[in-house]
């Protein structure tokens, strides 16, 4: 008995140790599949307040840039509203309001921190629970997808980004109609690529990447980004497509978070 | 000013030079800097063991609460204290540590500092990418993140001491 507590008080600091990291790799592991809490990340109060208040600092210097891309979508969004067009017949000019049904709901934020050269990159934004977001919703921007909502706080929340490890979104090549998964190797934050496609079908050059809307989480053709480079993988009936991203990640800061209206529903009717 | 008082300012602004001045540097994407791991380093040899683990636990939940890596940089500095006691019992000089002195590279001299803080900095960045990267796929990657940015965060802390560490004698 005596020699045991003298061989524990030994290794006493080892075990402390043991026990300590055990903790942090726990919280690692669990917070990236699903985050339980948002205590420890950018979405808690102090830290989401610390990068908002760097945030107004740092927002001019995107700022002109950012408004070119805001200007040209509005341009993009009056050119196919039925209101700023020409009619040529005067009795069609109006959208058959009741045989649409709205599915999808968007709303504005603002990215307030954000990194893209590490392994895996979160983006922290200004809007959170109070808003309506929740864990699971699709998140992109004018150019682009962007993620999918992370971990939420009452004021702000944490996007996974396409620039991390497992981010699997549903995509689409719209010239072969072949669908894949998104992911991202780590190395390049305008590279990304597919995998997925079986690799008998030819892939042309520049082809464009748009999202499936598989998952229910994004409508379907939001722009991803085109075709740089088709690759075989060894040993692997599908092909390793290398597209480049339509959304450059470092100078990005107006996103929507987009929230189906229907998903309930989509996600019923896939269990059954 | 006290030593106590001293070590909380040091704590201050290394927490906000790694958090938003380093992790915000998009240089390249096999570059991060980690200038974390030198406060653990420069605290006094006197230290208990014990202590210098739960410095680095409060640290590194610090830093990952900035930079959402939840635990990653929690863990990497808990090896780091774990590890230091014993580098530092290895390269200890004939008649033991002078508790005067501090581990910087002023009071302890050059070889002795690159030799000793060269090791702990290479695990600390050696283990940070295999568990950030979490896959043996990428181990070419890994390796060449943890020289190059192992080469650039150790060139930095030597800097940092420059700037803001008093030379004795």
């Amino acid at each position: 008995m005596q020699n045991l507590i003298a061989f524990i008080s030994r290794i006493r600091f080892f075990i402390i140790f043991f026990v300590l990291q055990f903790f942090a790799l726990s919280t690692y592991v669990s917070f990236m599949s699903a985050p339980r809490s948002s205590y420890f990340t950018t979405a808690s109060y102090i830290t989401g307040n610390l990068f908002e208040i760097r945030h107004s600092i740092t927002q001019h210097f995107l700022l002109e840039n950012n408004n070119k891309a805001l200007q040209k979508e509005n341009i993009d969004l009056r050119k196919s509203s039925s209101l700023f067009l020409y009619s040529k017949e005067a009795q069609q000019s109006r959208v058959e309001d009741s045989s649409f049904a709205q599915q999808y709901e968007y709303t504005p934020g603002l990215i307030i921190n954000s990194t893209t050269t590490k392994r895996n990159n979160f983006f922290t934004l200004n809007i959170g629970e109070l808003h309506g977001i929740k864990k699971g919703m699709g998140v992109f921007s004018s150019k682009g997808v962007v993620g999918i909502v992370h971990n939420t706080s009452e004021h702000f929340s944490v996007v996974k980004s396409v620039l991390t490890k497992n981010i699997n979104i549903d995509v689409l090549l719209t010239e072969v109609g072949a669908s894949g998964m998104l992911k991202w190797s780590g190395q390049n934050s305008n590279i990304g690529y597919v995998s997925g496609i079986s690799n008998d079908i030819s892939i042309p050059l520049g082809s464009k990447v748009v999202t499936s809307g598989g998952s229910g989480i994004f409508p379907r053709g939001i722009e991803v980004g085109l075709v740089k480079q088709t690759r075989t993988v060894e040993g692997e009936a599908s092909w390793q497509i290398d597209i480049e991203f339509s959304q450059k990640y470092g100078a990005l800061e107006n996103i929507y978070v987009v929230r189906n209206l229907f998903l309930d529903e989509f996600k019923t009717v896939q269990n059954q | 000013m006290s030593q106590l008082k001293i070590y909380f300012l040091r704590l201050v602004l290394f927490l906000f030079l790694q958090s938003f001045i380093f992790n915000q540097l998009e240089i390249s994407a096999s570059i991060h800097v980690m200038i974390a791991p030198l406060y653990l380093f420069l605290l006094p040899f006197e230290r208990s063991k014990l202590s210098l683990l739960l410095m680095a636990l409060v640290l590194g939940i610090a830093i990952d609460a900035t930079s959402n890596t939840f635990g990653l940089h929690t863990s990497s500095l808990l090896l780091f204290a774990f590890l230091r006691p014993l580098i530092f019992r290895v390269f200890s000089p004939r008649e033991g540590y002078d508790s005067l002195k501090s581990p910087s590279i002023f009071d302890m001299g050059n070889r002795w500092f690159i030799s000793t803080f060269s090791i702990l900095l290479f695990s600390h960045h050696l283990w940070f990418f295999i568990l950030e990267a979490f896959s043996f796929n990428e181990t070419l990657l890994i390796l060449q993140k943890t020289i190059l940015s192992g080469v650039i965060s150790f060139v930095v802390c030597v800097i940092l001491q420059t700037i803001f560490i008093k030379r004795t004698g």
